[in-house]
């Protein structure tokens, strides 16, 4: 019978084109346009050498000394190119490079546009030119300290990293949207309930009409949409990580045993709406986009800034809210590198879990109905 | 005894929708339920079926208590109900087997009762279809075909030709017919009383949860007083002259809607002749002429006051 009934509901599932539709069409899609709009964040914290025209009309041993250092080593500021004045005109008119300096017995800047490239040239030019003045005054003032003058730059903050990997902000939308997934396999808790209860659907009297034990049924039968779920967020996580690119870390094995336990907690979700809730069809799909739009809305799917305003303002949310649990669990794996904050989150999955698989059995075991 | 229902009461907060109901159902009949809509019919059916819970009564399936649990009395009941239950993502041969494999697990054995229920119902051609691509009557006759591919002993039929076209009725009906020849028993529901008395060789009539009469047909038509229906096209007749048939042996009533002059009569010979006679002796000018024993609408509206399609 198991065989019977799991190999039918496949065919059914599979050949359902609106529940494949927003169990793995929509997220993909979504997937996509985070992809789109986010795709730029990450490499906006990140800066490229700067080409730079350099006119020499006067011998500066000491900038062309800093200079060098500053265009030398694994990651160069800048790449400089020694020209001539009309040369430099050229380049920075063609754009080839962000601005062109003139070392003379002051510096000067040109550039002819604004943005991050010409910033770091003006902090550049200015940050030396405060530094020779300064040196300059001391060698006028106490000439015997400059032996002993220390110029490394002091810095009072020390950077500690707390993963092994490299660090994307924009992980967090992934995660929503993974969570968010997972909990659209709701939709085939709802699926399966409504076809194991006679006052849901006449599919569902037509089974308790036969000589098969409902639950065994029911169970057989969330077997194969507990299936096809993971498969459909296999997918889902191959498209993220081979076609958008996007970097889990070193954690992929957890990342992907927490799918599993998130896509059981959608599942069992969505039974836990379709057998608790009264109303048709429509309005406990409707519940259930809802639901979860907002879990994931509160989780930073929308909003990034949302997860630490709920988390600071009001803590609770994050507890109840099982998306949430699921998005900061892969948050956790990601971030941080001891497991803690991760297995919190998955305990309290599991608990949300088990209450909603055993408030599903407690309606669904009665054998007989008060009204069809 | 097939189906054995006692005293079976059935409420619905203040609504008593089965009020202590009894019936009975021989093997090898065809057991018709007979009443108008929200009489109870479908109530009952799913109580016998152990769908819905009930305040009262004992209900017995092949002489044993039926439960949700009797998995030995449901793989012997075959249900067709009123609404269809099949997966649009499957195709017709598929929803039979799926049904079917709920009751009989041997696949080779399967395949064979498959292929007779898709010939049973006509749909040889359509295997491959799915439901969406099915007219409203193919439809009807895949619901029927899923619900009775097991060969039960035990056919219940709920309404299935409710919005089916005459052709596909007179298909559905006639293969009720030919599955209580092969052996089935079966219990058919409906408010076409035509079908009902087309069909079945015993009739419960059902009207808010109670019985009001069961018997064959003949049975219950002796029931009532009603005889005869005499209608007769008139162009043109008076008072007088409806007054004076009205007076005639037998008659109980005469109804003229300014076309057609309904008479009716309590069982007695002649009734037609001597209503002929009158007319010829009036000479009254008149079109058709036919006499109709009561049906079973007739029935219902002696006992009840009110048609049956009310």
């Amino acid at each position: 019978m198991f065989g019977h009934i799991f190999v039918y509901r496949l065919k059914v599932l599979l050949r359902d084109k609106s529940m494949i539709f927003w169990t793995m069409i929509f997220p993909i899609a979504l997937a996509t346009f985070f992809n789109l709009a986010f795709g730029g964040f990450s490499s906006q914290g990140t800066f490229g050498t700067i080409p730079v025209a350099v006119v020499l009309e006067s011998d500066n041993i000491a900038f062309a000394d800093t200079l060098e250092k500053m265009s030398t080593g694994e990651s160069p500021m800048f790449k400089p190119d020694f020209v001539t004045p009309s040369q430099a005109d050229a380049l920075l008119s063609d754009g080839k490079v962000a601005g062109t300096i003139t070392v003379a017995d002051t510096m000067a800047l040109k550039v002819n546009q604004s943005g991050i490239s010409q910033s770091i040239l003006k902090i550049f030019l200015d940050r030396y030119a405060h530094t020779t003045r300064t040196v300059s005054r001391i060698a006028a003032i106490h000439p015997e300290s400059l032996q002993n003058m220390d110029l490394t730059p002091v810095t009072f903050t020390k950077d500690a990293p707390i993963t092994t990997g490299n660090l994307d902000m924009t992980l967090n939308y992934f995660y929503a949207l993974i969570a968010m997934a997972c909990f659209y396999g709701s939709f085939f808790g709802l699926e399966e309930v409504s076809l194991i209860q006679a006052n849901l659907s006449r599919r569902g009297a037509r089974l308790n009409m036969a000589p098969v034990h409902k639950l065994k049924a029911f169970i057989y039968s969330s077997l194969a949409s507990y299936t096809i779920l993971i498969g459909e967020m296999m997918v889902l996580m191959a498209y993220l990580i081979f076609v958008l690119g996007v970097n889990f870390g070193s954690q992929i094995g957890l990342i992907l045993v927490t799918v599993f336990i998130g896509s059981l907690a959608g599942l069992t979700f969505g039974s836990f709406i379709a057998a608790l809730v009264k109303g048709d069809a429509n309005m406990k799909t409707g519940l259930l986009i809802g639901i979860t739009m907002i879990g994931s809305f509160l989780s930073g799917m929308m909003f990034a800034e949302m997860k630490y305003l709920v988390q600071t303002k009001f803590p609770l949310l994050t507890i109840i809210n099982p998306v949430n649990l699921l998005a900061d669990a892969f948050y956790a794996l990601y971030f941080f590198s001891t497991y803690n904050r991760y297995l919190l989150n998955i305990s309290g999955l599991l608990i949300f879990t088990v209450i909603f698989a055993l408030s599903t059995y407690w309606v669904i075991r009665r054998r007989k109905y008060a009204s069809l | 005894m097939i189906v054995k229902v006692d005293n079976l009461v059935k409420r619905y907060g203040n609504l008593v929708a089965l009020d202590h109901l009894n019936l009975q159902v021989n093997a090898g009949e065809i057991f018709g339920l007979l009443g108008p809509n929200g009489s109870g019919k479908t109530t009952a059916i799913n109580c016998i079926l152990s769908l819905l819970k009930y305040d009262k009564g004992d209900i017995h399936v092949f002489d044993k208590p039926m439960s949700p649990e009797a998995y030995d009395i449901k793989k012997d009941i075959g249900v067709v109900m009123q609404d269809v239950a099949v997966f649009n993502e499957l195709t017709v041969h598929d929803n039979i087997d799926y049904f079917c494999g709920l009751y009989i697990p041997d696949k080779k054995e399967r395949k064979k009762l498959v292929d007779e229920a898709i010939e049973f119902v006509g749909l040889s051609d359509y295997r491959k279809f799915y439901p969406k691509k099915l007219s409203g009557g193919l439809l009807r006759r895949l619901n029927i075909a899923c619900g009775i591919a097991h060969k039960p002993k035990l056919i219940i039929l709920d309404e299935p030709t409710v919005a089916v076209d005459p052709q596909s009725r007179n298909k559905i009906l006639e293969g009720i017919v030919a599955l209580n020849k092969q052996g089935a028993t079966v219990i058919y529901t409906s408010h076409y009383m035509e079908e009902v008395e087309q069909i079945c060789s015993r009739i419960m009539i059902l009207d808010k949860g109670k019985t009001i009469a069961q018997g064959t047909k003949d049975e219950l038509k002796n029931m009532i007083s009603l005889g005869e229906k005499i209608t007769v096209e008139v162009f043109d007749i008076t008072e007088t002259q409806l007054k004076e048939i009205e007076a005639l042996p037998h008659i109980t009533s005469v109804i003229y809607d300014g076309k057609l002059v309904e008479i009716r009569s309590t069982k007695s010979k002649n009734n037609l002749e001597k209503v002929l006679e009158y007319i010829k002796t009036e000479k009254i000018s008149f079109g058709k002429i036919y006499s109709e024993l009561p049906t079973l609408n007739d029935v219902f509206l002696e006992i009840t006051g009110k048609e049956l399609r009310d």
